[in-house]
């Protein structure tokens, strides 16, 4: 997964995540939306034929105490966590 | 931290699964479905070298055909774009089915024998090698492992009143799986609160379990009914885990970027 960031301010982030589509970029924006400190998560993604701009932008913004980046790590954590706990649930009941 | 998961299975075959999750958020849901589509490989013929067609069809259209065939697929056996090599050598007169592929390696075989390729009438033959190869869904759709995969909310039935006297008697159709919150008033004596009931047990009919009720369907919150089936590659359990597993990946990924 190759990031490349676009905009950075203590508590806003713009990044490119390459090589992603809704699939992830979802899950990891409603995680984020969960996660504390985060005011605002969204990603934007243009179809594959507009030409332009085609890889996913992720925007972030946060709660002055908290950085960005640290907040999409968290998010990124969330994810894992989340992963593991349906594995777990999925797992014992089947 | 995260919630807890909850799940539950209403109907758990090899090929075909229904099973409530709860809480669950609609972009996780959503996530995992897609994986399952997309995401999670199975091997498939790509590359086809004829020997001998004498078939009344053309090597291409053989090769879609070809494409077309599942292959079980283990887990965590292969990396994404390995190959394994099948061969296929029938005369006719006889069909030539997916069963008579023969695979270099016995983990890679057809996952089902009974398709057939082509039928081969008298003098004619087919003997081609072909090249199979571990990709995903995104590539091509031969490559999708989850062929019917959906979810749907959790529905609950609310009794609001007797049926009008002189009102219509139609019925009430819901498909999908309700979890029963009348047991007092359903046909089925045996109803408990809290039973995951699937439509299809009263011919998707509400009417025929709750005679002569005024009904409200509603939604529950963050609990999804998934739907999932496969093509045979593996197991709907491998299909799930594998599709859950792709997405902790990703995260993983993320998280290593960033803090780099």
């Amino acid at each position: 997964m190759e990031l490349r960031v676009i905009e950075k301010a203590d508590t806003m982030l713009s990044i490119e995540v390459a090589g992603e589509d809704h699939t992830f970029m979802n899950v990891l924006k409603g995680a984020l939306l969960e996660t504390e400190g985060v005011t605002a998560a969204t990603y934007d993604v243009n179809p594959e034929q507009s030409g332009g701009q085609t890889e996913p932008i992720l925007t972030i913004k946060t709660e002055e105490n908290v950085d960005a980046l640290d907040a999409l790590e968290d998010g990124a954590e969330r994810v894992i966590a989340k992963s593991q706990n349906f594995r777990e649930a999925f797992e014992a009941a089947a | 931290m995260t919630e807890e998961y909850e799940v539950e299975f209403v109907d758990l075959g090899e090929r075909e699964a229904t099973f409530l999750v709860r809480p669950i958020t609609p972009a996780f849901a959503n996530g995992i479905r897609r994986a399952m589509i997309a995401d999670v490989p199975t091997f498939s013929i790509d590359t086809v070298r004829f020997i001998e067609n004498s078939s009344v069809m053309f090597d291409e259209q053989l090769g879609l055909r070809l494409g077309l065939v599942p292959l079980s697929t283990p887990p965590g056996e292969f990396e994404e774009g390995e190959e394994v090599t099948l061969s296929l050598d029938v005369e006719g007169p006889e069909t030539a089915y997916s069963g008579d592929l023969v695979a270099s390696d016995p983990m890679v075989e057809p996952a089902d024998d009974n398709i057939p390729i082509i039928d081969l009438k008298d003098g004619q033959r087919l003997e081609l090698e072909a090249d199979a190869v571990l990709d995903s869904g995104r590539e091509h759709a031969k490559h999708q492992g989850g062929v019917a995969v959906s979810y749907r909310h959790l529905q609950t039935v609310e009794v609001v009143g007797e049926r009008g006297e002189f009102a219509a008697d139609d019925p009430h159709v819901l498909r999908g799986v309700i979890e029963e919150q009348e047991a007092d008033a359903a046909a089925d004596a045996d109803a408990q609160n809290g039973d995951l009931v699937p439509t299809d047990a009263f011919d998707n009919d509400l009417t025929n379990r709750y005679p002569e009720k005024e009904l409200d369907v509603h939604d529950i919150e963050d609990a999804f009914v998934f739907n999932v089936e496969t093509d045979g590659s593996f197991d709907v359990e491998t299909l799930v885990l594998e599709a859950v597993g792709s997405l902790e990946t990703r995260a993983d990924e993320l998280k290593e970027a960033v803090q780099l």
